[in-house]
């Protein structure tokens, strides 16, 4: 008797979280320019980023070492998240150093008050214990979340984006971001 | 005893011998010059670290691209590759020179303490072809003794002593030099003579190592290279897009991007026979790249790139490396539209994986 209430509510229980989701989806906020484009972790997925932006015809200016000071006209801060060596070796600096950096430029974004669109595009390659500190602290403050489904197999930023009721698209290649990225700047 | 000694000691001492006889590299109708390597380095002239340069040119005006393979020769896709260019591709613009054994002394012996088969074969149309599975530095007996600590020339940047004999770190090298200084001497002579726009270092690296199916590039070649990633994505080839660390000297992307006018771009595939992960070390692991224990990795999500039952062909590796190179020459020519590069008889990814890796060699 005990096991089948248990399993009543946790049936209803499933059922209202879907009902939920289906009626009440995350709405997906609208991106403003000027747009800055940033790393964390220091991967060339930022290059790869400001590709998507140009062929979605957003301007954006990267940089990929930016700064709170950066922020300054800025309307929304992409964050493209993923970690790499030779990315680090190539910006002369630490990891410790980036993730400082990453930390306080998310903290003054949160402070001005700006949209953060973070970007997960590197796949499996941008994952394990390296990749996933910034790709969570860079996910966990997202406006909005637009990761290539390879990265997301054991459902990392899905379930960061349930559990923040952060928006999320997922897409099976890169290229695919392009249409995400026109829509969420569309006027 | 003395004789069973002696008996022993001649048949390993043939073994080790046959490493040094040369790999038979037929070149294809594309190929118009078979030139040595020793032209752009006097020194090199009638040693074992002299190899052949294929020219594969036009005759018409545009880009120069250079291949090498060989690099480090226990990595066999960047040297299959270059092989298969060689002998199959056709230039109908530009011009592309193929040095498939670059480190060529390399190939005359395997790494102490791994096991690796001294060669694998590869079933042609019309016979079985063999081919040296080297080592991953220039042969020890060229330049014998290693130092301590490698200082890099020029940067003087410290590396373990071994690395004195990695060829990708002795960029750009001087001409009275260790041996393989030597050869990256002469490779950055040809660059420089034979003005090279657009140059492609093939290499492989272990399974478990974060920097596999990737493109590495200079900083001047990152927006071709980012167009040139979309174009494999759009066709299912992930690479993954990595910096040249500005700081990190001797390394092909850097010093090359560096020092000439050139784009440089290295590229690597995963190579299971590479890996510290692997168990049975034989020609079928270098042919095939099945093993088990990194099935069993990736089952359990340990591994960064997808590794199924049907393992790392080198066919598979040798066909992203070709499919990578073609769109990065299709990049770099929407970048320059003025020097343009056209291969033809590439064969493309999903053609080398169903007709296999010897059906585009002789």
């Amino acid at each position: 008797m005990k096991r089948t209430s248990i399993l009543i509510i946790t049936a209803i229980s499933v059922l209202l979280i879907a009902a939920t989701t289906i009626l009440f989806p995350q709405s997906k906020p609208k991106f403003d320019q000027p747009v800055l484009i940033t790393s964390a972790g220091q991967s060339a997925d930022v290059t790869i980023a400001g590709m998507i932006f140009k062929r979605a015809n957003v301007q954006a200016k990267a940089i990929p070492l930016a700064k709170a000071a950066d922020l300054e006209g800025v309307k929304t801060l992409v964050v493209v998240a993923g970690f790499s060596s030779k990315g680090l070796g190539a910006a002369g600096i630490s990891r410790e150093q980036e993730l400082a950096r990453v930390q306080s430029i998310l903290q003054e974004a949160r402070e001005k008050k700006l949209k953060i669109m973070t970007l997960h595009i590197g796949g499996k390659a941008r994952r394990g214990n390296q990749s996933d500190d910034f790709n969570k602290m860079a996910a966990e403050v997202a406006s909005y979340l637009l990761v290539v489904k390879q990265g997301n197999e054991d459902q990392f930023f899905s379930k960061i984006a349930a559990e923040k009721k952060i928006p999320i698209d997922l897409v099976d290649k890169i290229v695919d971001a392009v249409q995400p990225v026109a829509k969420a700047f569309e006027k | 005893m003395l004789i069973v000694i002696a008996v022993v000691c001649t048949l390993a001492g043939r073994e080790f011998l046959k490493m040094y006889e040369p790999d038979e590299i037929i070149p294809g109708p594309g190929v118009t010059k078979v030139d040595n390597l020793s032209s752009y380095s006097g020194d090199l002239a009638g040693t074992i670290s002299d190899t052949k340069v294929y020219v594969l040119d036009s005759g018409k005006p545009g880009a120069t691209a250079l291949v090498l393979g060989g690099t480090h020769p226990n990595e066999p896709a960047g040297f299959m590759t270059a092989v298969v260019l060689t002998e199959h591709a056709f230039v109908r613009e530009g011009r592309v020179i193929v040095i498939p054994q670059v480190c060529s002394s390399g190939f005359t012996c395997t790494d102490p303490l791994e096991g690796y088969p001294q060669s694998y074969s590869i079933q042609t149309k019309s016979k079985i072809r063999s081919f040296r599975f080297g080592a991953r530095g220039s042969n020890p007996l060229t330049e014998w003794p290693d130092p301590l600590v490698f200082l890099q020339y020029p940067s003087g940047q410290q590396l373990s002593g071994n690395e004195v004999r990695n060829l990708n770190r002795s960029y750009p090298g001087r001409p009275d030099g260790t041996v393989t200084e030597r050869v990256a001497y002469a490779v950055m002579q040809l660059i420089e003579r034979e003005n090279v726009d657009i140059a492609f270092d093939l290499h492989e690296a272990a399974p478990e190592i974060p920097i596999i199916n990737a493109i590495v590039t200079h900083e001047k070649g990152k927006d071709a290279a980012a167009s040139a990633l979309f174009t494999l994505e759009s066709e299912n080839l992930q690479f993954a897009l990595e910096m040249s660390p500005p700081n990190f000297h001797g390394l092909s992307h850097r010093e090359w991007g560096d020092r000439s006018a050139v784009f440089p771009y290295l590229m690597e595939t995963s190579n299971p026979i590479q890996g510290r992960l692997r168990g049975v070390t034989n020609e079928a692991l270098v042919v095939q790249g099945i093993d088990r224990k990194y099935f069993e990795a990736a089952q359990i999500g340990s591994m960064r790139i997808t590794y199924d039952l049907e393992g790392e062909p080198l066919a598979r590796r040798v066909g992203r490396h070709l499919r990578g190179l073609q769109a990065l020459l299709g990049a770099y020519m929407e970048s320059t539209p003025e020097k343009r590069i056209v291969v033809d008889s590439v064969p493309e990814y999903e053609e080398i994986l169903a007709r296999g890796l010897g059906d585009f060699l002789h």
